[in-house]
């Protein structure tokens, strides 16, 4: 899995004036700034419900920019299903995030 | 008009994308981060669809959908979330979503469920707005569902937000006064009086006082100031019914009150003002009047704004029978009988009776048979015989006939029955125009009627 999904890219890129498609990945990148500084605090507080809202807000941002990997993170920390802890999930979805806003800058118009 | 849509949505980057693509359908697009913030929204700029983001900061999107529909939002939804189950795609249903969008969405994805949401919610209107204009049985007062009368319920819906002057007509107990109480009712005035006036009623003398009001000391009786119908109408709907029966001195007067606006009430030399809606009623044909020099022209082209003619019964179809269940059911009630609906002859005859005195006709005659009979069917026996068995001038009425043959004394029992059963006979049970005739209050016949019936 890329870490942005191509299909996605280009679609955008097609769909949007340059304009707006630049705003929007800056927007997407204090987006996951501020999520990132919520999910890691609702972890290390064991505010569950807060964590739970934190990922699903990135998994959507990083799922309308077509970042893959972020979203597909960020989704398993939703699943409740998904036994792994905060602080095992937390610092590869930091990862990816980084990793997503890179390639985005990438493709800036 | 372009659509408007609510987006509530409170992650930035999505709110971005969406409102991008929302403009580029050509859209107008509120948006809203919290379910606060939407409701706040769609109540002041009602929304033709929301996009619901199911996770919100401050409850949920089918919290959301609940409380937009007891605000009375008629818009349609669509639920937009991460979560691409089909328990959640049959939870946005079942809490009213018209679609569900699984994110991340295509724009075309986008444009096709909103389209299809904003043409079904359309359609839907239209076919509410059909079935109403067609289907209607009763309308404020009235009850009838024939197309004659689905013209009438339409021209008073029209009518009720403007500040036109209606000139009501049609026949005698037609329902004059019960359109212009609906029109006053559906109007932004109804919470201001509706004030009837009957012209015809009124002895001329006291007519200008009845309308306009007087001073103390205005004429002999005139104790104390008193409010006429215009003022105590401020605000509100002025009925004027049998305007054509209003003397030429007055209608002069009348229309320097339509005029201005106000008037001088009298004896007194202040003028006032009111904001009254006006609405005239006539069953005289009003512009042969206006042609005989009876009515003046000018007053009628003042009142005459919106004209609304109420069809006579016999024009009504299957109206007849609507009306007649619905009086059974009311007098049944009232007079504690068990009364629950007529046979196919007695309808039959209803039917194709000519109903020259119209819907108060029809109402004295259901009136008359529960008062007399019991249930549980109205029978043929149960009917007037004027309507089993019509004379041959009943459409136009014929002229007033009472019984002058010499007789060999009687009680006087007899004699008063003798003279009621025969006014009512002569106004087809019509019992206040029997009571008229007599001179006598309608109750007095209907408590003979309930005497008669209790001693046979």
């Amino acid at each position: 899995m890329d870490t942005i999904n191509t299909e996605v890219a280009r679609q955008l890129a097609e769909e949007l004036p340059p304009s707006v498609l630049r705003s929007i990945i800056t927007t997407f990148e204090a987006d996951i700034g501020r999520l990132a500084q919520e999910l890691l605090a609702a972890g290390r507080a064991g505010n569950a419900e807060g964590y739970h809202r934190a990922a699903h807000s990135i998994a959507g941002a990083a799922s309308a920019v077509g970042a893959s990997r972020l979203e597909r993170e960020a989704r398993m920390a939703m699943n409740p299903a998904h036994h792994e802890p905060p602080h095992v999930v937390m610092p590869r979805l930091m990862l990816e995030a980084k990793a997503a806003i890179e390639a985005l800058r990438l493709l800036r118009p | 008009m372009r659509p408007r849509v609510l987006l509530v949505e409170d992650t930035p980057t999505e709110a971005e994308l969406a409102r991008a693509h929302l403009s580029a359908f050509g859209h107008d697009c509120d948006h809203a981060g919290t379910v606060a913030q939407a409701l706040a929204i769609a109540t002041t700029h009602p929304p033709d669809a929301v996009l619901i983001d199911l996770q919100l900061p401050d409850g949920s999107g089918f919290e959301l959908m609940r409380r937009l529909r007891q605000a009375g939002v008629d818009a349609a939804f669509i639920v937009v979330t991460v979560n691409a189950s089909v328990k959640a795609a049959v939870e946005a249903m079942r809490e009213g979503a018209m679609d569900f969008i699984v994110k991340p969405y295509s724009r075309a994805r986008l444009q096709v469920t909103l389209e299809n949401a904003l043409e079904t919610r359309r359609l839907r209107a239209e076919l509410e707005a059909a079935r109403a204009q067609l289907g209607r049985g009763s309308f404020f007062g009235f009850v009838g569902a024939s197309p004659a009368m689905q013209a009438v319920y339409r021209t008073i819906e029209s009518v009720a937000g403007s500040r036109a002057a209606v000139f009501v007509t049609g026949e005698s107990g037609t329902g004059k006064e019960l359109a212009a109480d609906a029109i006053h009712r559906a109007s932004p005035r109804a919470g201001k009086p509706f004030v009837a006036l009957n012209c015809a009623a009124i002895p001329r003398d006291l007519l200008e006082s009845e309308i306009f009001g007087h001073v103390k000391g205005a004429f002999t009786g005139a104790t104390d100031n008193r409010a006429g119908a215009a003022k105590q109408a401020d605000g509100g709907t002025l009925f004027l019914d049998e305007i054509g029966e209003m003397p030429a001195d007055m209608q002069v007067k009348l229309l320097r009150f339509l005029q201005l606006g106000s008037f001088t009430p009298v004896g007194g030399t202040k003028l006032e003002k009111v904001d009254a809606r006006i609405i005239a009623a006539t069953n005289r044909d009003i512009r042969a009047e206006v042609e005989a020099g009876r009515f003046r022209e000018d007053l009628f082209y003042r009142l005459y704004v919106v004209p609304l003619e109420l069809p006579p019964l016999r024009a009504r179809g299957e109206d007849v029978l609507l009306i007649a269940r619905h009086f059974l059911e009311v007098f049944s009630a009232e007079e504690g009988k068990g009364f629950q609906g007529l046979d196919a002859e007695a309808e039959a005859l209803i039917l194709a009776a000519p109903w020259p005195g119209n819907v108060r006709q029809l109402q004295n005659v259901m009136r008359n048979i529960v008062v007399l009979h019991d249930g549980p069917l109205v029978t043929r026996a149960m009917l007037p015989a004027q309507l089993i068995q019509p004379s041959p001038r009943e459409g136009t009425r014929p002229a007033v006939r009472v019984e002058r043959r010499a007789r060999a004394v009687e009680p006087l029992a007899v004699v008063e029955k003798r003279a009621i059963l025969a006014a009512l006979e002569h106004t087809a049970q019509d019992v206040p125009r029997a009571a008229a005739l007599l001179e006598v209050n309608p109750s007095t016949i209907y408590r003979k009627l309930a005497a008669w019936k209790k001693e046979a």
